[in-house]
């Protein structure tokens, strides 16, 4: 066991040095891409929380991707010299209370039910976005400036492309952070269980209903804060943030990287992103290869690329499952 | 608490599911410390009665009065923490989980451990200690990194009482635990219950009239929904009602 700690520390000090050195290498565009990877990253990681390790699968999750991309445009656009951070927190903080007036009229509701039930969330929230257009700027969309940062010693110009990719891989790094380590707390166990055998979570004393309730708004405040920072990065929120679309480019990601993995979603958005940059460049009809690839994935590859990964592995007995973080793993 | 008053009283249960009635005015009472077995043919309602008593169903009229208050609308989860736990007649476990995660669900639960987003059960030391101590006393301590699937299904019927002591109930109940077991298993199984129920208090659904005997203070015998018979298990015994009705067909 502590050599395999070990080896994933390594990994994990390597991935922190190339996220940290690379940048400086890279010319301005690459930056830009990586910033969108982390971005994603955090809304891939979010979304498995319900569709891995809970086993919700969710047809609305960009309605709180929306709700925080539209959310921190409005507060920036309405309270000059509002600090950037605080701009975030408070876009968070919206789709905590989105999250949990949703949350309360799903939680009774499993599977199929639940999935339209999100769906049909989704399409209203897109509807409101498009009609509001006093709030939104309904298809025109709404400008977001950043506001520079002042810590303290300098103040940091975040129109500044480096500037802003490391404001993001360190905020957002550490929310992705969080998220792993909740994955071992109390609560993220009791989801794990619940996933597994939700009546016997009742007869030992836990409210399935509630916990239900809590992990739909911590996950929808997760892809609110993911939101925001898109927002941030396009200096633009429209409704595409917060369309059917959306949702599926999470989705997409999520199962293109396994969901039976913390990793799994975060490489999702890494080989999205980076796939999509690529077709699109040599061809218009990019979606239609993209989507190709997809349907080959799901049927041949249903673990997704941390699944075959770890099947790899396995096979050419290069020891223990390293690299992924088992969804079931526990000591 | 009263305690000549039972720890659990069934008053008068009515349950019907869209007209068809499973019982028809159920009423016996529990006292603290005694182990009480609910016998019957099959179809007698018992398992239906269990599902009122832990909260999975709600009686179609009656109360269920657990530790002097009326909890026939509680939730399940409620029940459990008001210091109820159930085992269930088909084994319902975590199947892709370990033995020991299975324990630990209950134990931790118990200490608050729920819904923290920071605390770690795993690194608890009184929710480790506790849960290898139920473990050891279902005798499962040595296949406790076993995947429950991996195990046999005596172990699997341990476990399922393993994890319903797991919540340190007042009142333990348990449902037909032997239930598919072979002849051996089901000895042991007798053995292992009677040591971890010594001295609490249990109702327990039982199919074999051995296991009744060797282990109830009282018997109550349910019949077409309704109770026959309430007694030490010698009254039962001589019931000239009970042996027309049940015991009858096996002597």
């Amino acid at each position: 066991m502590k050599g395999l700690n070990t080896r994933v520390y390594l990994w994990g000090v390597l991935l922190v040095v190339l996220l940290i050195v690379v940048p400086l290498l890279f010319p301005r565009y690459q930056i830009a891409l990586m910033t969108e990877v982390i971005i994603f990253s955090l809304f891939a990681v979010s979304y498995n929380l319900l569709l891995g390790y809970a086993g919700l699968l969710s047809f609305g999750h960009a309605m709180f991707f929306g709700t925080g991309a539209y959310a921190v445009a409005v507060i920036l656009n309405h309270f000059q010299g509002i600090p950037i951070l605080l701009a975030i927190l408070a876009a968070t903080l919206v789709t905590v209370v989105v999250g949990f007036l949703v949350g309360s009229l799903l939680l009774r509701h499993k599977g199929a039910y639940f999935a339209l039930l999100t769906l049909a969330f989704n399409a209203l929230f897109f509807a409101v976005a498009t009609k509001w257009y006093s709030m939104t700027g309904g298809d025109d969309g709404l400008s977001v400036w950043r506001p520079d940062l002042n810590i303290g010693v300098t103040i940091l110009n975040m129109t500044n492309v480096k500037v802003f990719y490391f404001f993001t891989l360190i905020i957002v790094g550490l929310v992705i952070l969080f998220c792993w380590y909740f994955t071992t707390t109390a609560m993220g166990k009791t989801i794990l269980l619940m996933r597994e055998n939700e009546e016997r979570m009742k007869f030992l004393g836990y409210n399935t209903n509630i916990s239900r309730l809590i992990l739909f708004t911590f996950t929808g405040a997760l892809a609110g804060c993911a939101g925001a920072f898109y927002a941030l990065f396009f200096q633009f929120t429209s409704i595409s943030a917060i369309s059917i679309d959306m949702t599926t480019t999470v989705l997409l990601m999520t199962f293109i990287g396994g969901t039976g993995s913390f990793g799994g979603p975060i490489l999702g958005a890494l080989v999205f992103t980076y796939l999509q940059d690529f077709l699109s460049d040599i061809t218009d009809r990019w979606p239609i290869i993209m989507g190709i690839i997809f349907v080959v994935m799901v049927l041949y590859v249903p673990g997704g690329l941390s699944g075959l990964i770890a099947s790899i592995r396995e096979r050419f007995g290069t020891g223990n499952v390293t690299g992924t973080l088992e969804t079931e793993g526990d000591d | 608490m009263d305690p000549s008053q039972g720890i659990l009283e069934i008053k008068d249960i009515y349950k019907d599911f869209s007209g068809l009635e499973v019982l028809t005015g159920v009423t016996f009472s529990v006292k603290n410390g005694e182990r009480h077995a609910v016998i019957g043919p099959n179809g007698a309602g018992k398992t239906t009665l269990f599902n009122i008593i832990s909260g999975k169903y709600k009686p179609s009229t009656g109360a269920i009065i657990f530790k002097g208050r009326d909890v026939s609308k509680k939730q399940p989860h409620v029940l459990n923490q008001r210091g109820m736990s159930r085992s269930f007649q088909i084994t319902n476990l975590f199947q892709e989980l370990t033995v020991l995660e299975n324990v630990r669900a209950g134990v931790r639960c118990r200490q608050g451990l729920r819904y923290s987003f920071f605390k770690r059960p795993e690194h608890n030391r009184v929710v480790a200690e506790k849960t290898e101590q139920i473990l050891e006393l279902v005798g499962l301590a040595d296949v406790m990194h076993e995947p429950v699937s991996a195990l046999s299904y005596g172990r699997q019927r341990a476990l399922e009482i393993g994890i319903t002591l797991s919540t340190e109930p007042e009142l333990i109940l348990l449902d037909e635990p032997t239930a598919g077991m072979t002849r051996e298993e089901t000895a042991e199984a007798i053995r292992m219950i009677d040591r971890v129920t010594r001295g609490k208090t249990l109702v327990i659904i039982e199919h074999d009239m051995d296991v009744v005997f060797s282990l109830a203070d009282r018997i109550s015998v349910l019949h077409y929904g309704a109770i026959l018979a309430s007694g030490a298990p010698q009254e039962i015994r001589n019931d000239q009602r009970v042996k027309d009705a049940y015991l009858g067909e096996e002597e």
